[in-house]
């Protein structure tokens, strides 16, 4: 009971803490390395509840896609860029960026809490106490969720796949556009080209040398 | 699966979407086939349709899906306008050379998206059909993308569509914490008494549902959607979404909250007057007949709300009546529309239409059907709609509607009739080409002559609506 809440103090602290450095921090990079910081620290108070499935979501959704997809658009848009130059002329370091301390600082924070966090939920799952709601816990919530899913709720399941197909085509219909002049591979040249269409023998002239693009 | 022939229209055509969609990924230069097998595919779901019309009322999925008579006969409406608007706009996608694969397949899944709103008996289910129709139609908005208005049109459909659907999804989200449930059955069974959090999301929902049929105060949309979109997308705007919210709409109003009359009727009156009195009034002063046609469907879905308004089975029947006849004079007109095409370009303007009588007599004629169908004028199509809203509604002894909505068919009779003053009696200004492809010509044909003979049995779709009976 005291290790559970101990740990809960800490990731909830780490939350909180994390949550506000999103808001303080002047550089935008450390920023978005603070809001993974974030997410990750939700999600294993989720898997400590109990909620394994949204726990895990939550870490494949948001840390491994929004946040990611953050991040090459902050990067992508310079805009820490500008601000890591005012930051550097302050402190005379030109060469050193000072992305990397914060950024290895924070992913081992993220490691250690994955240690526990899983650990503690494949070791001794019966510290978690949330059980006033009536559940099965012979099966996970991932099962149960799964069966819900798939047996109640199969047409909307089956409908969100249309949604889902139709939203990638209109996004590929507005924003594909041929390119004319694009040079592609083609396997089927390469490998039927012979030594006797690529190769050509020229006497050359002493003095004028030889016009190489016919 | 006993049941599953029931849903066999809604199944045929996702799979159909599927399969063009793979036969336009791997065979090159298909469009035309696709375009073709897109409106075959709709044919099919029309006879699978037909089918549904003898069964009994069903339930299926849990509960929230509803096959009953209102579903079949709707979901036949939607299928037979999407026949027609493809049939019509084939030529046009051609010449403005947005016809690629895409679009066939868009619009049938915006089809889809609409068959699942007709069915949906669920909050959740009703829901996600909604998404399924609007994510298709940002994307169709926008389709001619070279283009900067139908660009604009289509961001700002997007925008303003996102934030009514958050609005619409607060309001579920209050009605399932006040009800209990999600099912319109199970609603309506958990409701006893007046609890302002109800009457809360029925308001938010209304005001997501308005917006998507384009009602006063939430239409700010619809005329620069119409206007800047393609004009192929424009008859799409035009008639099958109002067909499908107007069916929610009714589903909604009727099934779980019809205890809460005295709280919603106020608000549909209100949308009712405010569209009729709006709609008449705004387009007095449009240019663009695209950008007149979306106040006149403003002012169109103003009467079919007075209907719903009433709050009798009568009322729910003449509103379904009303759409049935709008959707033939929007087609009609909109045929009419893709016929000013001379040397690859498309006139939109009333300008345009200028002494059209003079070079194109057969033409002028059908416009001249469908803008007086249009204005209520008898023996017309359009006349006998209007006339069946103003019965339902005096039987209700709802006077003041029943006078707004006259006075409101006066004004607008102004910009419809100015529009065949300037056909037949100005100067001849354009000669437009004549090689229509068969399609546009069946549609135009098809509609006029429907406008035209309706008064000679008008029985017979009243008929059919009569057996719509919800309450």
């Amino acid at each position: 009971m005291i290790i559970q809440s101990i740990f809960f103090y800490i990731f909830s602290f780490i939350a909180i803490v994390s949550a506000i450095m999103v808001t303080v921090s002047r550089n935008t990079v450390h920023s978005v390395f603070f809001l993974i910081l974030d997410f990750v620290s939700i999600s294993c108070l989720f898997i400590m509840g109990g909620a394994e499935f949204l726990g895990m979501i939550m870490l494949i959704v948001y840390v491994g896609a929004v946040a990611v997809l953050f991040l090459f658009v902050v990067m992508m848009l310079n805009v820490a860029q500008q601000e890591n130059e005012w930051f550097q002329s302050k402190k005379n370091s030109a060469t050193s960026s000072s992305h990397i301390p914060i950024g290895f600082l924070i992913s081992a924070i993220i490691f250690f809490e994955l240690v526990i966090v899983i650990g503690g939920w494949k070791l001794k799952p019966e510290i978690e106490t949330f059980n006033n709601i009536s559940l099965n816990l012979g099966i996970t919530n991932t099962h149960s969720i799964g069966a819900v899913l798939y047996t109640d709720y199969i047409h909307l399941f089956q409908i969100s796949g249309m949604i889902l197909l139709v939203s990638m085509i209109g996004a590929i219909v507005l924003t594909y556009r041929k390119r004319s002049g694009l040079k592609r591979q083609s396997y089927i040249k390469q490998i039927s080209r012979e030594r006797a269409g690529g190769i050509e023998l020229i006497d050359v002239e002493k003095n004028k040398g030889v016009n190489i693009d016919v | 699966m006993i049941n599953l022939e029931l849903v066999f229209s809604e199944i045929f055509l996702s799979l159909s979407i599927m399969a063009l969609l793979l036969i336009g990924v791997y065979k090159k230069n298909s469009t035309n086939m696709i375009y073709n097998l897109s409106v075959v595919s709709l044919l099919i779901m029309l006879i699978l349709n037909l089918n549904l019309f003898n069964s009994k009322d069903v339930t299926l999925f849990g509960n929230g899906y509803k096959i009953d008579f209102m579903s079949s006969f709707m979901k036949f409406l939607i299928t037979i306008s999407g026949i027609f608007v493809m049939l019509s706009s084939s030529k046009y996608l051609k010449v403005t050379k947005i016809f690629k694969i895409e679009y066939p397949i868009l619009l049938l899944s915006s089809i889809l998206g609409m068959l699942i709103m007709i069915s949906s008996n669920d909050l959740i289910v009703f829901y996600m059909g909604l998404e399924l129709q609007s994510l298709a139609l940002y994307v169709l908005a926008s389709f001619d993308r070279n283009n900067k208005l139908s660009s604009e049109s289509g961001l700002k459909y997007f925008v303003l569509s996102a934030l009514s659907s958050g609005l619409l999804l607060y309001g579920c989200s209050l009605i399932y914490g006040f009800a209990g449930s999600t099912n319109f059955d199970e609603i309506s069974a958990n409701i006893d008494q007046v609890q302002y959090g109800l009457t809360l999301g029925i308001v938010f929902i209304l005001v997501g549902l308005a917006f998507k049929i384009s009602a006063v105060p939430f239409h700010m949309w619809a005329p620069d959607v119409y206007e800047g979109s393609p004009t192929s997308v424009t008859i799409f705007f035009a008639i099958l979404p109002k067909i499908a919210a107007l069916t929610v709409l009714i589903r909604f109003l009727y099934v779980p909250f019809i205890n809460l009359i005295e709280q919603w009727q106020v608000i549909i009156i209100f949308l009712s007057i405010a569209s009729m009195i709006f709609g008449a009034v705004a387009a007095i002063g449009q240019k663009n007949l695209k950008r007149l046609m979306a106040y006149s469907s403003i002012s169109h879905m103003g009467f079919a709300l007075a209907g719903l308004s009433v709050g009798s089975n009568e009322g729910i029947q003449s509103s379904i009546t009303y759409v049935s006849i709008y959707l033939f004079m929007n087609l009609a007109f909109f045929s009419c529309l893709f016929m000013l095409r001379k040397e690859e370009k498309y006139f939109e303007n009333i300008d345009d239409l200028s002494g059209l009588s003079k070079n194109h007599p057969m033409l002028s004629l059908s416009l001249l059907i469908v803008l007086f169908s249009l204005a209520g004028i008898p023996p017309l199509a359009g006349f006998f709609a209007k006339f069946y809203i103003f019965l339902a509604v005096i039987e209700k002894e709802m006077y003041f509607l029943a006078i707004i909505g006259l006075l409101s068919t006066v004004v607008a009779a102004f910009y419809y009739l100015r529009i065949i003053k300037t056909i037949y009696f100005d100067d001849a200004k354009h000669k437009y080409d004549l090689n229509h492809n068969l399609g546009l010509k069946l549609s135009l044909t098809f509609s006029t002559i429907i406008i035209l003979i309706y008064f000679i049995y008008p029985s017979y779709l009243l008929e059919i609506v009569s057996k719509i009976t919800i309450l």
